[in-house]
């Protein structure tokens, strides 16, 4: 059966990680997932916006919830930020009072929000069609070990994002072991990237960055995988030239889920991307056949 | 330019005028703040918390002074270096919503013009563009992906002159 989704692709993708988008519209056409363009999109709401003004966010939220369910769609986001603050909205306008409050604003846009929207990870969805991935595997990416980062708002807080094991995920994991890549244990896993600080203090931002970074090298990761453009903005932007104490490197290859499974897939390498990753991929590139 | 905010640097010496019980109540009522006198100070929050080794008042200690009523916590740097990860709130053992009622902390700061500079820029950016950021043209031709769905601005721009997102720091 083909699934069908208004995909909803945020504002850091098309800005910092096209590789990202059309590694997955690939990965997407491969496995029958048809993904609709999301007419109107503004910003997701985004954590920023939560920050500031809790009702200008559930607004801001609350419209792209109404355009899709207006529209009688789904929506599947690849970014965490997203799924994390469209979700968030969905799941505070729960009640009543605040979805009213909303549903005032929309009004003047014609649009009203009733609560049917279902809101999806890109990687839920392939989570489903495992069966079907492993099925489709032609290029084994055995000797890649990768450092896995899930991200906070995947799976935290976990009656909201309701996807994965909150102190113990794995089944990102999972999608990335049926290319033959090894998911490594490393300590700092679930530790937020630092993100989201980078608005507020770099240094800090920076710091944690680094913290997790050592962390992933000591288990012995020769690359990290995201899925998500925010977090990825601190493994392939701001980690560039990264050390330790000792001042040895601490970088290391950045790439998006869908690259390995493209990959590992055999779709069209110019659709993966690979040359817009910033971290150079050479200590890799025999394993990923570059 | 000296940040507006974290200037609430220690607990050494400090003497508090009052404890304000309406400030708890009004914490109380933001979303998530229902349970916030349940906080028995156990401090697992601060245990799992990605910053409490790189703040000043870490965050168990910013529930107390919730439940206090002190409001120089709109002062502290926890309220903005929170990273937004969930953790202390998934972890909590008496439920309560903790990184949510920080976004509260966060909104109460905001009015008072104490917050980072660049969340004003954002608000600003927000209101102009519906968005944070702008598509890069070249990469996306390169990769032969379409252009991003256009968004009408004035339809955000009608939102969000209605929840009053610009006039937020008036009279602060």
């Amino acid at each position: 059966m083909t699934q069908s989704y208004e995909v909803f692709l945020g504002c850091a993708i098309p800005s910092r990680f096209n590789n990202y988008e059309s590694s997955m519209r690939a990965v997407a056409k491969e496995l029958g997932i048809k993904l609709i363009d999301f007419d109107g999109a503004s910003c997701c709401g985004t954590v920023v916006l939560k920050s500031i003004d809790e009702h200008s966010w559930l607004s801001m939220g609350g419209r792209n919830l109404a355009l899709a369910e207006q529209r009688g769609h789904d929506i599947v986001t690849p970014c965490n930020g997203c799924f994390g603050s469209l979700k968030d909205t969905a799941h505070v306008l729960h009640d009543k009072k605040q979805l009213k409050a909303v549903n005032k604003v929309l009004l003047g846009l014609g649009l009203e929000y009733t609560g049917k929207v279902k809101v999806r990870h890109f990687v839920e969805v392939l989570y489903d069609l495992k069966d079907e991935i492993a099925k489709k595997i032609v290029k084994p990416l055995d000797g890649l070990k990768i450092a896995f980062h899930p991200g906070c708002h995947l799976i935290r807080p976990s009656n909201v994002a309701e996807f994965d094991d909150p102190e113990l995920p794995g089944k990102v994991d999972e999608l990335l072991e049926l290319t033959g890549a090894k998911s490594v244990s490393w300590g700092l896993k679930l530790k937020c990237c630092g993100s989201p600080l980078l608005i507020a203090n770099e240094d800090i931002a920076t710091e944690i960055l680094r913290e997790k970074m050592k962390s992933a090298k000591e288990a012995g990761a020769n690359c990290v995988v995201t899925n998500c453009p925010a977090c990825h903005t601190q493994f392939d932007v701001q980690a560039i030239g990264i050390k330790d104490e000792n001042d040895e490197s601490l970088e290391l290859p950045a790439l998006f889920i869908t690259q390995i499974l493209g990959l590992a897939m055999g779709l069209d390498s110019e659709q993966i991307g690979f040359e817009l990753n910033r971290v150079p991929l050479d200590p890799i590139s025999d394993i990923l056949g570059l | 330019m000296t940040e507006s905010w974290g200037q609430f640097k220690s607990f050494e010496s400090k003497k508090f005028k009052a404890l304000d019980p309406k400030f708890t109540a009004e914490v109380c009522k933001l979303t998530g703040g229902q349970d916030l006198t349940t906080c028995f100070q156990c401090a697992k929050c601060s245990a799992g918390c990605p910053v409490s080794d790189k703040v000043n008042i870490q965050i168990h200690e910013v529930m107390r002074m919730l439940v206090f009523g002190l409001t120089e916590v709109l002062q502290t740097d926890m309220i903005w270096l929170c990273t937004t990860c969930y953790t202390c709130q998934e972890r909590c053992p008496q439920g309560i919503d903790i990184t949510d009622i920080l976004f509260g902390l966060k909104n109460m700061a905001y009015r008072k013009g104490i917050a980072p500079s660049g969340y004003v820029t954002s608000a600003k950016a927000l209101y102009d563009v519906g968005k944070l950021y702008s598509p890069t043209e070249w990469e996306r031709e390169d990769l032969g992906l379409d252009d991003v769905p256009e968004l009408d601005v004035s339809e955000t721009k009608k939102m969000l002159n209605k929840t009053k997102l610009l006039k937020l720091q008036e009279g602060m």
